[in-house]
């Protein structure tokens, strides 16, 4: 990664509040033109690391550059980002034209270039025929939308997003998520976006970072963060997933062979890095059922106890013939319909089973 | 049918209703007898008391006189109760519910007694009792009323308001005069006709610290006194139907703006 293309950088940031620790000794670099995704529990700093972009809150120690310039002590005026607010924060006696052109009347550009850049930004989030509306006149989607169009007017470096998806209705979420990564690339913006939605951050985000107690815990791909987790916490926070409390036997061309009370278990994605017993995830959609045994090294015969019926997909509860292995499965409805009685094989992928570190 | 109980205290209610409305309704009626003794039976009508009263240079007089105490007072306690509330509003600090308390004193101390001390007060400072001292003391009794009214818009205020007009390039100043300040307004506006209300009809400051120019309350009080005559009915029954008008409209008002636009 060449210096340029650094938009954002955290060095050793820690911030306060009392005795309590909110973020604990950051350090983050964020690359022009992405949509990064802090995502994390209520209380883990996620929040907290975007203010302290956005220049609400001071850092007390550390260092945040913006596009190369320390701006650690800078107020929010005098900063080259802007943010969207989770309650949006609109302004109730302005109309939306008003709400949009404010902070381009604060740059001192004259009446009708600022037109001209509100009427292109209310184009771009769709709400040409708004132009004229007060705040209180729009639905929740639409508020969110004029939200966005005012912290981009003034082509901010970087958009901060304080999970601004929180108020809308379920089913528009999806659809705004969907409108949000088209509009990030299309105006090749860099975005950063806070969310505890893991769906949500799994959707959107080129790179997700994953907070817990003021630290970074993982920092990686939605995919990457999928599959291969790192530590239990993000195997837990992430979806749902098997856990396997594991010795290691050795290892076997470039797979980790693991002891899962007596079952033998083959993994290549992570590493033991020298421990003797580790834990290892696996997400319930990458088993597979089979009538038959596949030719395949993670394969355990095992019996169905439970079905749940989720529409689009059928969730398993299984347990081998002989004891204690249980494991939660996925299933596309289609993929076992000829699956007969409740005797299966289990199987799944060596690169699907993630050692996590610690 | 109606229960004993709410019999009761829909009595109560006229009652009380008969015994606030009464001596508004004798005063304004007396206002239009053609006679120059107050009292009954009323034998003949009359307007002719608003005309003496409208032609009068010394009601007239006194009615501008109070008129501009009164803006002069609201203006001085806008501006003093705004800042009251912006630095007690966010502010976290040890003792700020004793200077919470010291702030709204002003509205319980007895009107006399605070402008007994502000008589020795402008004395002591060299200042003559007259326009200034009574503003000055209309306002102390005002700023209370301001900065509690400012103070609970101000709570219902987000803290994303004034952090969004920042982030978007507005200095603490600007960011206060285009944002906080027109969140306010109908508090603004409710606290202004208050304070027009509590200093136009004061008589009690107007009395102890005015000079040898009358306000309206302490022209009516000398009048009483050197005789009643139904003149000082109409004059009474103007103020009473200009304020009641202005309170009742002010009242509708900041309702409906604090309803539309939270």
């Amino acid at each position: 990664m060449h210096r340029q293309s650094t938009i954002a950088r955290f060095t050793d940031v820690t911030k306060r509040f009392g005795k309590n620790v909110a973020v604990d000794r950051l350090d983050l670099d964020i690359t022009q033109g992405e949509f990064v995704t802090l995502l994390g529990p209520s209380g883990c700093g996620k929040s907290t690391t975007l203010r302290m972009l956005g220049g609400f809150e001071m850092p007390d120690e550390g260092r945040i550059l913006l596009a190369g310039e320390d701006v650690t002590r800078l107020p929010p005026n005098r900063r080259d980002v802007n943010m969207v607010f989770q309650d949006y924060a609109l302004f109730p006696h302005m109309t939306v034209a008003g709400n949009i052109a404010f902070g381009l009347e604060l740059q001192g550009h004259g009446r009708a270039a600022i037109d001209a850049r509100v009427s292109e930004l209310l184009e771009l989030v769709q709400l040409g025929s708004f132009r004229d509306r007060m705040p209180d006149q729009l639905s929740g989607g639409q508020r969110q939308r004029v939200a966005l169009a005012r912290a981009l007017a003034r082509e901010p470096k970087l958009l901060l997003l304080d999970e601004p998806l929180g108020a809308l209705d379920a089913k528009l979420r999806g659809q705004v998520q969907i409108e949000l990564k088209a509009l990030q690339q299309r105006t090749g913006k860099t975005f950063l976006f806070v969310t505890h939605d893991q769906e949500e951050a799994l959707t959107m985000s080129d790179r997700i970072i994953v907070m817990n107690a003021g630290r970074i815990e993982q920092d990686g791909t939605p995919e990457e963060l999928y599959h291969r987790p790192r530590s239990r916490f993000v195997a837990d926070f992430i979806g749902e997933t098997n856990l396997f409390a594991c010795q290691v036997r050795g290892s076997e061309n470039g797979q980790i062979v693991l002891d899962w009370n007596g079952i033998l278990l083959h993994a290549a994605a992570g590493s033991p890095d020298g421990r003797t017993a580790v834990e290892a995830a696996l997400r319930p959609e990458s088993i597979r059922l089979t009538t038959g045994r596949p030719d395949q090294a993670n394969a355990l015969q095992m019996r169905i106890v439970r079905r749940v019926f989720k529409g689009s997909r059928i969730d398993l509860d299984l347990e081998a013939q002989d004891g204690d292995a249980r494991l939660k499965a996925s299933a596309d409805p289609a993929a076992i319909e000829d699956l007969a009685g409740d005797k299966v094989w289990a199987s799944w992928d060596p690169g699907r089973l993630a050692i996590l570190q610690g | 049918m109606m229960r004993p109980s709410q019999i009761a205290l829909t009595t109560f209610y006229w009652a009380f209703i008969v015994y606030l409305f009464l001596p508004l309704a004798l005063m304004v009626v007396m206002g239009f007898k053609d006679s120059n003794f107050i009292g009954f039976p009323i034998n003949a009508w009359t307007t002719r008391w608003y005309v003496q009263v409208f032609q009068d240079t010394a009601v007239l007089h006194a009615f501008g006189y109070t008129l501009l105490i009164a803006i002069a007072s609201t203006l001085l306690s806008l501006v003093i109760g705004i800042w009251c509330a912006v630095f007690l509003g966010p502010a976290r600090f040890w003792g700020r519910a004793l200077v919470f308390a010291v702030m709204c004193l002003p509205a319980v101390i007895p009107g006399v007694i605070s402008a007994i001390s502000m008589r020795i007060f402008i004395r002591a400072i060299g200042m003559e009792p007259g326009t200034g001292a009574i503003i000055l003391g209309l306002t102390i009794h005002n700023v209370p009323f301001v900065a509690l009214m400012v103070l609970s818009r101000l709570g219902a205020m987000p803290r994303s308001q004034v952090e969004a007009a920042r982030d978007l390039g507005a200095d603490s100043l600007v960011a206060f005069l285009r944002v906080t300040l027109p969140f306010l307004f109908p508090s603004l506006l409710g606290a202004s006709i208050f304070c027009m209300l509590l200093s136009f009809d004061d008589f009690v400051r107007a009395f102890f610290l005015g000079g040898y120019q009358p306000t309206l309350p302490v022209l009516i009080f000398a009048e009483l006194r050197s005789g009643m005559s139904p003149a000082i009915n109409a004059i009474s029954t103007v103020v009473l139907v200009v304020t009641a008008a202005l309170g009742l409209w002010a009242e509708r008002g900041t309702r409906r703006l604090k309803g539309t636009r939270r």
